[in-house]
């Protein structure tokens, strides 16, 4: 079953006067429960196509639709809700919040999208499956840690337990081992690919070739058009 | 539920934010400190005002003053028996003053008043020092010296009448009515603290030749030590000679001009500097006639119809001076019309000028000069709130420019737009909060405390006494805290705060996330 599916899809930027075309029409369909490689070399618009994919970016011409929903035809507040609940991002950078320890990152997921009210019936509840998630990650024992406490592979860790802290039907990882030594690499592979073993949907963006190989399927952003 | 989170999470990790709740906390500590002052003295001039005057004032604003005011003072009251309570004469006049032991000269406004009416149609009784101490013993009629002396177990004492006038003091003593600056024991001679005495080591006893009493304003002839307390260095029943210039009907002057001796008996503290520094009340009926204003007999055989400068009315409880102000008007405009055609030329010219006011009108030039002041102090401190008001958004925009990635973040995990500059917005709003409340404490404080802290800083440095009791007519800094101010003040500390924040949140909202996120 296709869960996401982008059809010519197009964005270009303006660097002054020239304009440089990176996605010139790209489909791509995503099926529920894969993990799929996007890999091509740097520069080429992996993230790009990523962000729109996961409706943090907007494309200038094409649909994406996910789950059947034309993503960019409603509101953006559906797109803020969609992220929220939908999606979860793992960045190259773990993009962390640095006032906030451990624990606070992995629940702000769940905040933004939980009223005042109903965040104090569900505090409760939302902590010990954050606990649960560290744990999983391995990350029990750090709860109460700021980020600049931590390892860079710690940190990605976090980003990820914070990524499936809403159990989003999408995971996109963009480089997530990009900044991290081949061992650290190592355990987030393992960690994404364990997930994916328990039915999370992933899509994962690496121009590393023995990465993309660990996936079930891998495909390839060449001038803008998707390899077959 | 994240918006209070990261916002609380920002106020305490953030110490910029230490300089926007510092400018909001001295804008309102100051706003509240000039507010508290300005209305204190507005409030205390129009206390005073009519506590010194009684509630409605007839006079025609010239030296020699104006006749009839007897009868008119008895048809008043016939009139509108009802309403009127009191109705007293009062003669205005100049002249020298002179301690003859000192040498000391001042020029005085000399008050002539009928003593016991005077202090029913205004809170001039109150003003009296001795009277408080020693009731019933002051009075403008003759008087003689008291004369402390001791008795066999060398404790000195007064004359019988003071000690028993101290007496009742005592028992009727009312602390809250005990006046801070009349205090200090160490410049007072006499046997209970309070007042200034001769004394002998005979008998007590009342001595010297009985002259009239005069009353002294405070700050003719006493000032203030460092504490804030009067020196009282003139004894009761000192000697005063008091010279005074009569003027005829015509308003020339009538005689050379005429020493009178006299006894201090008391003095005045109003509280009104520019009254209590000129001020001297003498008897009414005796200054009458050494001021030519009297019945005098005239050339032609006829006898001069007493003058008075002004006749002053209180009226019975729960009257309404701005309502019967114009039913007085109409009642001497009546009066005038039963004299008509047995008024020399000169009273009819005297006469034609009488008007009858309020206080309040009679002080309205300078009430509305300090209501002026008030608005003027208002736009000033708007100018100041816009101050705070860009101060909190450059700090804002600040915080906004260094935590754009996270903002990028937070958008990435679903919050809206509105949901960020609601995060900026609700920073402000608790910034505003914080330095309001800040601010009110501080104000509050610092009204409490102002005359203290006045003398606290003049005694640092006489360059630093800013309260100058010539230019601003009371001797203490007024003030009064309004909840009304308080709660104003408040809303527009909150209200400018956020405001402040507002742009930095829009900027903040706008922020588009990919761009932000894309590098580290
Ligand atoms: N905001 C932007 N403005 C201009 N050019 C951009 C912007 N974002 C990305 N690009 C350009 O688009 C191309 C694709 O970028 P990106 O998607 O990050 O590639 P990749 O992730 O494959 O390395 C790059 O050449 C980059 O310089
Ligand atoms: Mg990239």
């Amino acid at each position: 079953m296709v869960l996401a599916r982008a059809t010519k899809l197009h964005k270009s930027y303006s660097l002054g006067k020239t304009k440089v075309s990176v996605l010139r029409g790209v489909n791509l369909e995503v099926n529920e429960g894969e993990m799929l490689a996007i890999t091509g070399s740097s520069g080429c618009g992996k993230s790009t196509l990523l962000h729109i994919l996961g409706a943090l970016d907007a494309p200038d011409q094409g649909t994406v639709s996910f789950a059947g929903e034309d993503l960019f035809a409603a509101g953006t507040w559906r797109r803020d809700a969609v992220r929220n609940r939908d999606v979860g991002f793992v960045f190259q950078f773990y993009h962390l919040l640095p006032e906030f320890n451990v624990l606070e990152n992995v629940l702000m997921p769940r905040m933004v999208g939980t009223s005042t009210l109903d965040w104090m019936s569900s505090r409760k509840s939302a902590i010990a499956k954050a606990g649960e998630i560290l744990g999983t990650v391995g990350l029990k024992d750090r709860l109460k840690h700021r980020p600049k406490e931590l390892s860079g592979g710690e940190r990605q860790r976090v980003a990820i337990a914070r990524a499936i802290m809403n159990e989003p039907r999408f995971l996109l990882a963009d480089e997530p081992t990009g900044n991290l030594d081949a061992k650290m690499g190592k355990g987030i592979m393992d960690c994404l690919r364990s997930l994916n073993q328990k039915g999370q949907t992933i899509v994962l963006v690496t121009h590393d070739p023995l990465i993309a190989k660990q996936a079930d399927r891998q495909v390839r952003l060449v001038d803008g058009r998707i390899e077959p | 539920m994240y918006k209070l989170f990261l916002t609380f999470r920002y106020l305490i990790s953030k110490w910029v934010a230490v300089f926007s709740v510092l400018s909001v906390w001295l804008c309102v500590a100051m706003v509240l400190i000039v507010f508290s002052v300005m209305d204190g003295f507005l409030d205390n001039i129009k206390q005073h005002s009519r506590g010194l005057l009684g509630d409605i004032i007839i006079d025609n604003k010239t030296l020699q003053g104006f006749p009839y005011y007897d009868e008119f003072s008895v048809y008043l009251k016939e009139q509108m028996p009802g309403e009127i309570d009191v109705v007293t004469p009062v003669i205005y006049s100049y002249g020298i003053m002179r301690e003859p032991r000192t040498k000391f000269t001042q020029p005085v406004r000399i008050v002539a008043i009928d003593f016991d009416a005077y202090c029913e149609v205004n809170d001039f009784y109150d003003s009296l020092y001795y009277e408080r101490y020693y009731p019933n013993t002051t009075s403008l009629g003759p008087v003689q010296i008291p004369v402390a002396g001791v008795d066999s177990k060398g404790k000195p004492f007064l004359p019988q009448e003071l000690e028993e006038a101290h007496q009742k003091y005592l028992k009727n003593r009312d602390e809250s009515k005990v006046d801070k600056t009349d205090f200090d024991e160490t410049n007072y001679n006499s046997p209970h603290g309070v007042g200034y005495f001769f004394n002998e080591y005979g008998t007590p006893a009342m001595e010297g030749d009985p002259l009239p009493g005069i009353v002294i304003g405070t700050d003719v002839a006493y000032s203030r030590n460092k504490e804030g307390q009067y020196d009282r260095g003139l004894q009761r029943g000192t000697k005063i000679i008091l010279t005074i210039l009569p003027l005829t009907s015509g308003g020339n002057i009538a005689e050379n001009p005429i020493p009178v001796a006299m006894r201090n008996v008391d003095d005045s503290r109003t509280k009104v500097y520019e009254i209590d520094k000129v001020c001297v009340y003498v008897d009414f009926k005796l200054f009458q006639e050494y001021l030519s204003m009297g019945s005098l007999e005239l050339v032609d055989g006829t006898y001069s119809k007493p003058r008075a400068s002004q006749l002053l009315v209180s009226l019975t409880k729960g009257q309404d001076y701005n309502a019967l102000q114009p039913k007085i008007e109409e009642v001497w405009a009546e009066f005038l019309g039963t004299l008509a055609g047995n008024v020399t030329p000169i009273d009819a010219r005297l006469l034609e000028t009488v008007g009858v006011d309020t206080w309040e009108t009679r002080q309205q030039a300078f009430i509305q000069a300090v209501e002026k002041e008030k608005v003027l102090v208002t736009i000033l401190f708007a100018i100041i709130s816009i101050v705070a008001i860009v101060l909190i958004g450059v700090v804002f925009y600040m915080i906004v420019l260094q935590k754009t990635r996270d903002i990028g973040i937070i958008k990435s995990l679903g919050a809206t737009s509105a949901g960020v500059a609601m995060i900026f917005i609700m920073y402000g709003a608790i910034i505003g909060v914080i330095g309001g409340i800040l601010g009110i404490l501080t104000g509050t404080t610092v009204v409490a405390n102002i005359n203290e802290l006045q003398s606290w800083l003049a005694s640092l440095n006489p360059k630093m006494q800013v309260w100058s009791p010539e230019v601003y007519t009371f001797d203490r800094i007024p003030s009064v805290v309004k909840p009304m101010v308080i709660f104003a003040v408040f809303c527009m500390a909150v209200l400018t705060s956020t405001l402040g924040a507002l742009v930095p949140a829009l900027k903040a909202a706008w922020v588009w996330p990919v761009k932000t996120l894309r590098y580290e």
